[in-house]
């Protein structure tokens, strides 16, 4: 480490988070290999609990050409450091700024993360928008959910990843690398990325728009960038890589464990959840192929917790088993196992309490929405029965904190939806009452949250409007005054920040101008609410002259061109717009375990349930 | 067990706590015999002699854990060594007797070597007056708010030599001087700014004066 760098940490907060050199941190030579650096919008903390980083930083550094480092985006005092004294953004292993890389790739879990891509690019000495990077700047890729919708950041973005990554990044590096080694131009290896199954490269696409906004018409430029353009698709999870040596982080993370993830997609079909479509079909990996995963990671790491991850963890269909097998090879290492609460419709949650060593930590439940019929609007297949039943099992289990999470503002919403959530957390607060006073444990604590719901791409609520600030506003303040319930507290966040992710979300490539513009007058960190600027937000969208209601709150037509539909995800649009119709309609669609329900991943790979 | 081992280098930028996990989850990784507490969240039980602040460096720190079998130091330094990381080795290790006190409370002083990157010639000049004057009055913050305290009787010595100031500092549950507080005092008294320093804990002592390690 130099000097410079060594005399800034000591001034800034948490320096551990900028040193690199953690337990299995990979350090490889750098000649001769193609050099990726994995940058994470978001601080260590965030970065080092997420799995897909430490997917690929495996996946990449397995292969002998190749090399894979990390980059994070900086706290306010070490950005300020570093610019002050010209020491630009580096990667943790080799501590060498970013724009030494060939190939600099974001992971876009989040859209208000983007103005931190900006700052990190800015900070690592690479051009902000694509069509002023020189022949050498690295290549800037980026996947990841919000991959799906990439044109707002089409300007920025070299090329992007739909879909899974473990093989595709691969690819991907290569085609760079082997380009440059054979002194091909930057536009070339553009085109050549275009050809690697399931990446778009935006500058090889041009949009038109019509007068009242709407998108007019979205043409390839040349023949060898395809359209749609369709996802990536790792079939067999015991064969893609997972990781084996994960770094550990010595600044604690948000998640600190090994992480398992048993299952990719899911069949529920609930019909506000992005990540449900998109990662149809339903894939598992074997609960063999787990317990080998698992002991190689506790022998690489140490840790005292696992978790299992997935979209619906209850429907892994041989959970039990899983459980039981883990919790019998590491009980002498004392590893607990923690679990998400489970789908409150699922028999199976009784059965794991009676499982040793399984983490009893608060139970979380999402209902969702408040009434019946607002959740039969958006396909949440779980009745107020089967909540209060599980809600009593656990009081009767010993457990005396609830949390309970809403989204307000969804499609079709009246306010007699929204005390539907009053009515259900006084309910909750009486299966507690309801139980003898020596059988309950103390301290009733029901939380309930209510986020505003954001409209997202590749969903039936895709057409949808967002409701506006105001309304949102008025509807917190009615269940603010719904929910003065002893042992109720009410979390709620104002709805400025899901007005602008709604805005990203459903965005079309203009607002990248919107994005330039808000990140030059100083917007970052837009995910820390102590840093979240909105006056500056709404200047840019003056500045630039788009409307952001035009984006969050306005009904799309069934005939309107959308600007992801690029994109070929294998859920049909006419599917989501039959589910939308039923969704308006208050019909519910039964999982599709249970009988397909023609979603269109049949025709997409041939290969639906496992 | 006790252990003697070093947190050098960038490693002297992991805050006590975040060590504390990577040492227990090192211990985990090579396997040994540890123990945990009891109860429905059992812990790895590992005590550290003294904290270390963030950004100083320690050469012979000091931890000790009970071990649920024996086991011979050197098999034992050789297996934990295998899962620790380059600058936080551990250099040495010893069985304790059952009624050995922990080593918190044996803790009496710390040697502490200081590197200023400028001012060394000032503060030479200014060393013999500083530790001539009767008290060195401070202000100290702590959990109970910013009170005044006196340096003086807690520094049992310090010089000046070979391009730094070595300090033997009380440490211990009766009072303890930090080093950048004996610097800021220091440069303060030498009218001079305080410089960078890179400061390391180079011995932890009981009241012998001896290294914690040594029986």
């Amino acid at each position: 480490m130099n000097q410079r760098l060594e005399a800034l940490l000591e001034t800034v907060q948490r320096p551990a988070r900028y040193t690199g050199g953690e337990v299995n941190a990979v350090k490889k030579d750098w000649a001769g290999r193609t050099t990726f650096c994995f940058a994470f919008p978001d601080t260590y903390e965030v970065a080092m609990s997420h799995l897909g980083m430490k997917v690929l930083y495996e996946a990449v550094n397995r292969e002998d050409d190749l090399l894979c480092e990390r980059a994070m985006m900086p706290w306010v005092d070490m950005m300020a450091g570093l610019k002050e004294q010209g020491i630009p953004l580096f990667s943790l292993e080799s501590h060498r700024p970013l724009r030494d890389f060939d190939a600099v790739g974001f992971t876009l879990q989040y859209e208000m993360s983007y103005t931190n891509i900006l700052a990190m690019l800015d900070l690592g000495g690479i051009p902000l928008e694509g069509r002023q990077r020189p022949p050498e700047a690295p290549f800037v890729i980026a996947g990841g959910p919000c991959a799906f919708n990439p044109e707002p950041l089409a300007p920025i973005i070299d090329a992007f990843l739909l879909g899974d990554g473990e093989t595709a990044t691969l690819e991907m590096l290569r085609v760079i690398g082997q380009g440059r080694a054979a002194g091909l131009s930057r536009e070339d290896i553009l085109v050549n990325l275009a050809g690697v199954p399931g990446v778009y490269v935006p500058s090889l696409y041009e949009a038109s728009y019509h007068e009242d906004g709407s998108l007019a018409a979205f043409t390839p430029l040349m023949p060898q960038a395809p359209l749609p353009i369709r996802k990536r698709l790792e079939l067999d999870l015991d064969a893609a890589a997972f990781p084996q040596r994960t770094p550990l982080p010595f600044s604690e993370a948000v998640h600190d464990r090994i992480v398992l993830e048993i299952m990719r997609g899911c069949t529920r079909g609930c019909r506000f959840c992005q990540a449900g479509m998109l990662y149809r079909p339903v894939r598992e990996r074997s609960p063999e192929k787990l317990l080998e995963l698992a002991k190689g990671l506790f022998e690489a790491t140490g840790y005292e917790e696992m978790s299992l991850s997935s979209l619906s963890t209850g429907d892994y269909s041989q959970l039990l088993g899983l459980i039981g097998s883990l919790n019998a090879c590491f009980m002498d290492q004392r590893v607990s196992l923690s679990l998400p609460s489970l789908r409150i419709d699922n028999q199976l949650q009784e059965a794991l309490v009676d499982t040793a060593r399984v983490k009893k930590s608060g139970l979380t439940l999402a209902p969702e929405a408040g009434s019946q019929r607002l959740r039969d609007v958006i396909n949440k297949g779980v009745t107020e029965e089967d909540l209060l039943r599980s809600v009593t099992e656990a009081f009767e289990q010993g457990w005396s904190s609830v949390k309970l999470y809403f989204m307000i503002g969804l499609p079709t919403e009246t306010d007699e939806d929204l005390l539907g959530i009053a009515d259900l957390a006084r309910k909750v607060v009486a299966c507690y009452y309801a139980l003898p006073k020596e059988k309950r444990a103390r301290g009733l604590k029901v939380v309930v949250s209510a986020s505003t719901f954001v409209p997202k791409p590749f969903t039936p609520f895709q057409w949808a409007a967002q409701d506006s600030l105001d309304d949102i506003r008025r509807k917190q303040a009615l269940l603010r005054e719904a929910l003065k319930i002893r042992g109720v507290t009410f979390n709620w966040h104002d709805p400025q920040t899901s007005f602008l992710e709604a805005c990203f979300a459903r965005g079309d490539r203009r607002l990248a101008k919107v994005l330039l513009r808000a990140y030059a007058l100083g917007c970052l960190l837009d995910g820390w609410s102590e840093h979240f600027n909105y006056q500056a937000w709404l200047q840019a969208f003056r500045d630039t002259g788009l409307d952001p209601a035009l984006y969050a709150n306005r009904v799309r037509g069934k005939g309107e061109l959308l600007p992801w539909e690029l994109a070929d995800i294998g859920v049909t649009r006419a599917f989501l717009w039959r589910e939308h119709e039923r969704a308006l309609a208050g019909q519910v669609t039964p999982d599709c375990r249970l009988g397909c329900e023609g979603c269109g991943l049949r025709r997409f790979d041939g290969v639906c349930l496992p | 067990m006790l252990v003697v081992y070093e947190k050098m280098g960038p490693h002297r930028f992991i805050g006590h706590l975040d060590l504390q996990r990577a040492m227990q989850r090192a211990l985990r990784r090579a396997g040994l015999p540890v123990r945990y507490s009891q109860g429905f969240n059992p812990h790895l039980l590992l005590s550290f002699a003294a904290p270390l602040s963030v950004g100083v460096q320690g050469a012979r720190e000091v931890m000790e854990l009970p071990l649920a079998r024996e086991m011979e130091e050197q098999a034992f330094l050789d297996r934990l060594n295998a899962a620790l990381p380059e600058g936080l080795k551990a250099l040495a290790a010893r069985a304790l007797e059952e009624e050995t006190p922990p080593a918190m409370a044996r803790l009496q002083a710390a040697r502490y070597t200081l590197k200023p990157e400028e001012g060394l010639e000032a503060l030479g000049q200014a060393l013999p007056g500083f530790l001539a004057q009767a008290s060195i009055p401070f202000e100290k913050r702590g959990k109970a708010g910013v009170r005044q305290a006196d340096l003086r009787p807690l520094i049992h010595d310090l010089q000046l030599h070979g391009g730094a100031l070595h300090a033997l500092l009380a440490l211990s549950e009766q009072g303890s001087a930090r080093p950048d507080q004996l610097l800021a005092s220091l440069c303060e008294y030498a009218g001079i700014p305080r410089p960078r320093c890179l400061i390391t804990r180079t011995a932890l002592l009981d009241k012998r004066l001896l290294p914690l390690e040594q029986p």
